[in-house]
């Protein structure tokens, strides 16, 4: 297929071209990625498929399909359900205030018949779709500096106080930096930015110790200091450590992890599956999957880069960075830098709900790099 | 919302904008990944060398291996303690979620566990520290055993394994001397010394109670050893590494100079009866028996004695649990009077100096009676000790005071503790003038009548049972002050004979003279002990003294005789021997607590029995006994072997001597 061809009116809305505007690239780093997770499970279930690697593959194949499925969705249909996604969101976690379930001494979870699942990770989504709709629509010197930045503020405040309040310091954090990320790619002013970042440093050490409930702060405390508390709130980060450290350079061998197979390592297959694959694999093994996440950030970049529309360019950019949020935040706590949140390593970790939410992103950074030509308005001659 | 407008041109600085923005915080994110491949890099390739350490302490662990306990042996070798193997079923709580009730109710299908036991155990495992396994069931057969190692996969914290117990083959005959073992308690862990050592916590570890168990306690413990094995962040054993293993050192061999015969035969002849029996060899000072009686099973106190089991022990009126040989202190009664002849003939008293006894005395404003009412006539010292005449000591005590007697005593052993390496003895008393200022302070004054009682073993005067046996090995020996030898080797290191000791203030005169009275005792046939001292073996003959320690004061009643009197009230009844006569080597001490009038009818035939084993075990006069005798030339010892035959006559429930029911008002009654 030539490029003038693709010029031809309708063109490019044909779904064999759609198809192979597909990052198939970067979706082959994806499947790498998984692939390497399913591996893990496989070794630290005792060379057994069950409970983990088969459902972990079953599960990417399914969000490997809806990827594709979603990449091939008209970008404006994104534009047009990027306000009532971010709507829905707002009210199901208002809901899960008032009616969720309380697990593991959090509200997180909304019931729906057999099926459950968290409004939080919609939220990721919508957050990224609304604000991206949002700045399509103001001008560079607004987007810098105006009173209409208070919209995109609270935009980003009601979600992550909400979740907070759940509590679940983790998403609310990366609902907040996400949106943080958005509104600065979109043109915030310096200014407000180094005033902002001040603000941070001196209002953390507050926050920590007065809003944080009791065992987020010892989590916080605890990595302050973490050999200070070896048996209780500090074993998950010794414990990861000595994984990560005992691997060596080219680790313990497959299915020899001493750590991760003894039990000595918690959340093994989810939160700490890194440190699992750190052990077996040594510093190879994890420099390859770093080198991989840092080929899907690229990679997803650069299709943020191609888009003509604003709203692709945000959208698919802050999808980017909610990945990286998490890869950097769970890498940093895996290793010892960061506290201990509960965000996994995406596609690594075992989980189908961040796997599904990291998946819907992708196809729509897909979706972007697919109609990367599209014309995306709101006014007239728009699709809704 | 109204959407503002929007031209070209701004468009534009939109992407350049964004661009910007984006290349700024794509490298923010690259130095992300950077620093985490730094961190990578650090944790794995600098500080891996650390971390593996780190691991490899994770990874494995050394389980504590008890050692064997050290074995207890006779003089020959017998085994008085050892230990065999006990399978047990251990429970260790994994963390504060391990459904404890639900674990012991599956585990009483496979063994019996109570209800009570069950919230015993429930209790016992909440206090014992997470991973510390507690033992729920001890001696489980193999078929529960091997039923429960089957299912070990399905039940958490469960664990069978193959331990030792302490056991005493000889059950109760050694429990005083030897004690028991016992589980650990909170208070014995102590944060230093001997007791702060982690195997103290191991289920199956045992510490030593009482006797020889408890005083030599860290020399058989021994030094724990440790099993190397594989384990997973519960605790729980994965592999083993049998050559990582540390092989522990048992616990050191005991060697006791007691005699398993001697003192099965002991305890034998005390039957039923409450009292102790002490053996010592006369040469060595080596302890032959200790034997008390009546005695408890120690094997029920390893594993832990129950209640009601410990009460009935506890409350029982002749006292099993009590020691009756160092911790019982009794009036020596006529058991005394050697001594206080020794007394005497140091006392330059000439002993063919003459008493006449009447059956009574009338002094100090009373009559002090002889246990024979008819009364003895004219006596030398000789006749006296042979007769046991309390007239002729009455006055003779009288005439020396207390203080000769309080000497010779002492020099004989009385009132003293002797290092024999187990605790518990008591002292007595032994009466003197400044021993009763200092002691009695109602009465600090020493009273004429005081020497009276003394003289005849009453009064201010209390000995335990190896005392006894001392003082009759230290005359029988004839020179040296001998002391007791219980504990022969430790660990194959021998300990020091108890015949490195100065020799006796008395000359051998004075001590052949005494000697020459209790040999009449028991071989003279007016000796109040000659029916129930013959030995029966050949020419070897015993010598003795008899002794009845009163209990009860006699004042108002009818008879001394203790026929027909509660057990309670009945007088002890003493014995102490030696034998052979004519080359002494083992000296013997009876009471038999409350066994009636006279020495002769509860103690002597005891003695002799007991004496009987000791001599038919030594190789020389066993040799000596199996010569043909000469034959008898005068007729008398054939009427003697008429006269003594080998009746059982040591039964309980002593028939009294032919004493006259005379009544008798002396408050201090006189002794046989």
């Amino acid at each position: 297929m030539t490029v003038s061809a693709l010029t031809r009116p309708g063109e490019r809305d044909r779904l064999v071209v759609k198809m192979s505007e597909v990052d198939w690239l970067f979706a082959l780093a994806l499947c790498l990625i998984a692939g390497a997770g399913a591996l893990m499970m496989f070794s630290i279930a005792g060379s057994s498929w069950e409970p983990w690697a088969a459902k972990h593959l079953t599960r990417f194949a399914l969000c490997f399909v809806l990827m594709i499925g979603l990449a091939m969705i008209d970008l404006r249909v994104w534009f047009a359900i990027s306000y009532p996604l971010y709507g829905i969101g707002l009210l199901l976690l208002v809901a899960v205030e008032v009616a969720g379930d309380v697990r593991m001494g959090a509200q997180r979870w909304l019931a729906f018949g057999p099926f459950s699942f968290q409004p939080s990770e919609i939220m990721k989504l919508g957050i990224v779709l609304a604000l991206a709709r949002f700045y399509h629509g103001i001008s560079a010197d607004n987007a810098r500096l105006s009173w209409w930045l208070l919209v995109p503020a609270a935009m980003i405040a009601a979600p992550t106080v909400l979740v907070m309040h759940q509590p679940d310091l983790g998403t609310a954090m990366l609902i907040a930096m996400t949106g943080v990320a958005i509104v600065v790619l979109a043109g915030l002013s310096w200014r407000i930015i180094l005033a902002g970042v001040a603000a941070f440093v001196v209002a953390v050490p507050p926050l920590v110790m007065f809003v944080l409930h009791d065992y987020q702060r010892k989590r916080v405390l605890t990595f302050l200091d973490p050999e200070s508390d070896p048996s209780g709130s500090g074993y998950h980060i010794l414990q990861s450590k000595i994984a990560l450290g005992s691997g060596g350079f080219f680790g313990k061998g497959y299915g020899l992890g001493s750590q991760s197979q003894l039990n000595f390592l918690p959340e093994k297959q989810t939160d700490f599956i890194f440190a699992t694959l750190a052990e077996e694999f040594g510093f190879l093994g994890c420099f390859s999957i770093l080198f991989l996440y840092g080929a899907v950030i690229f990679m997803a970049l650069r299709t943020s880069a191609l888009a003509h529309s604003h709203f692709g360019r945000l959208s698919a950019a802050g999808t980017t960075a909610t990945f990286a949020l998490y890869v950097l935040i769970n890498g940093a706590m895996v290793m010892g830098l960061a506290p201990v949140v509960g965000v996994p390593m995406p596609l690594l970790s075992y989980g189908g709900t961040v796997m599904l939410t990291v998946m819907i992103g992708f196809g729509l950074v897909q979706a972007v790099r697919v109609h990367r030509y599209s014309e995306v308005t709101s006014g007239k001659g728009a699709l809704m | 919302m109204a959407e503002p407008s929007i031209f070209f041109s701004e468009v534009n600085e939109r992407q350049g904008v964004f661009h910007r923005r984006m290349f700024l915080l794509g490298g923010i994110a690259g130095l992300g990944l950077g620093a985490l491949g730094a961190r990578l890099a650090h944790l794995q390739i600098i500080e891996t060398q650390r971390y593996e350490k780190l691991s490899a302490s994770n990874q494995f662990n050394f389980r504590l291996v008890p050692p064997p306990r050290g074995l207890i042996v006779d003089r020959n070798g017998a085994i008085l303690a050892s230990n065999r193997p006990n399978f047990r079923l251990l429970v260790t709580r994994e963390d504060n979620s391990t459904d404890v009730e639900g674990t012991l109710k599956t585990l009483s299908t496979f063994v019996p566990l109570d209800e009570a036991r069950q919230l015993r155990l429930i209790k016992d495992i909440r206090q014992t520290p997470k991973r510390v396994p507690v033992s729920v069931f001890e001696d489980m057969s193999w078929d529960e055993f091997s039923a429960i190692n089957i299912r070990a996969p399905e039940l958490p914290g469960v664990t069978a394994d193959m331990g030792e117990v302490r056991v005493y083959p000889h059950g109760g005959a050694f429990a005083h001397v030897i004690g028991y073992v016992a589980k650990v308690n909170k208070e014995d862990l102590t944060p230093t010394g001997p007791n702060s050592d982690p195997i103290l916590l191991n289920p199956g570890f045992r510490i030593g109670r009482q006797g020889v168990e408890k005083a030599f306690d860290l020399d058989l413990r021994g030094k724990a050893g440790a099993r190397k094995v594989e384990v997973d962040a519960n605790g729980r054993e994965v592999r083993q590494d049998e050559a990582g293993d540390i092989p522990s050192t048992p616990g050191k061999r005991i060697e006791l100079t007691l005699d398993v015969d001697i003192q099965n035969r002991a305890l034998e002849v005390m039957g039923d009866e409450s009292g102790a029996i002490v053996m010592m060899d006369c040469r060595n000072g080596d302890l032959l028996c200790m034997a008390s009686s009546p005695s408890f099973d120690a094997n029920r106190f390893v594993k832990g004695l129950s209640g009601p089991e410990y009460r009935a022990l506890a409350q029982y009126e002749r006292k099993p649990l009590l020691d009756k040989v160092m911790t019982g202190t009794y009036p020596p009664g006529s058991t005394f009077k050697p001594t206080v002849a020794l007394a005497a003939l140091t006392a330059g008293i000439d002993p063919e100096v003459r008493v006449h006894c009447s059956g009574g005395w009338y002094w100090g404003g009373r009559t002090w009676r002889c246990w024979k009412p008819g009364g003895h006539g004219s006596q030398n010292m000789h006749d006296a000790i042979k007769n046991s005449c309390d007239v002729y000591f009455y006055q003779t005590a009288l005439r020396m005071g207390p203080d000769p007697i309080a000497k010779t005593a002492h020099a004989m052993g009385f009132g003293q503790i002797f290092d024999i390496g187990i605790p518990g003895q008591k002292k007595g008393v032994v009466g003197s003038r400044e021993w009763k200022r200092k002691a009695v302070k109602r009465e600090p004054v020493w009273q004429p009548g005081d020497s009276v009682s003394y003289g005849i073993g009453q009064g201010y005067v209390a000995v335990n049972a190896l005392q006894l046996a001392v003082m009759t090995a230290r005359l029988a020996n004839g020179k040296k002050a001998l002391n007791p030898r219980l504990i022969k080797s430790v660990g194959g290191v021998e300990r020091p004979h108890g015949d490195a000791v100065p020799d006796l203030p008395f000359t051998k005169e004075q001590l052949d003279y005494v000697r020459g009275g209790m040999v009449a005792v028991a071989n003279d046939t007016g000796g109040t002990a000659y029916r129930q001292s013959q030995l029966g073996l050949g020419d070897i003959q015993m010598a003795g003294k008899t002794g009845t320690a009163q209990v009860r004061s006699y004042a108002g009643l009818a008879s001394r005789s203790s026929a027909g009197v509660t057990w309670r009230l009945k007088d002890h009844n003493l014995f102490v021997a030696f034998a052979p006569v004519d080359d002494p080597r083992y000296a013997v001490a009876v009471i038999v607590e409350h066994g009636g009038l006279g020495g002769a009818t509860a103690g002597a035939p005891r003695a002799r029995e007991v004496m009987r084993v000791a001599l038919m075990k030594d190789p020389e006069l066993r040799s000596r006994i199996e010569t043909p005798m000469p034959m008898p030339e005068a007729p008398e010892p054939l009427e003697a072997e008429g006269v003594a035959p080998e009746a059982p006559t040591i039964t309980a429930a002593p028939a009294a001597p032919s004493t006259a029911p005379a009544a008798s008002t002396t408050p201090t009654g006189g002794a046989i």
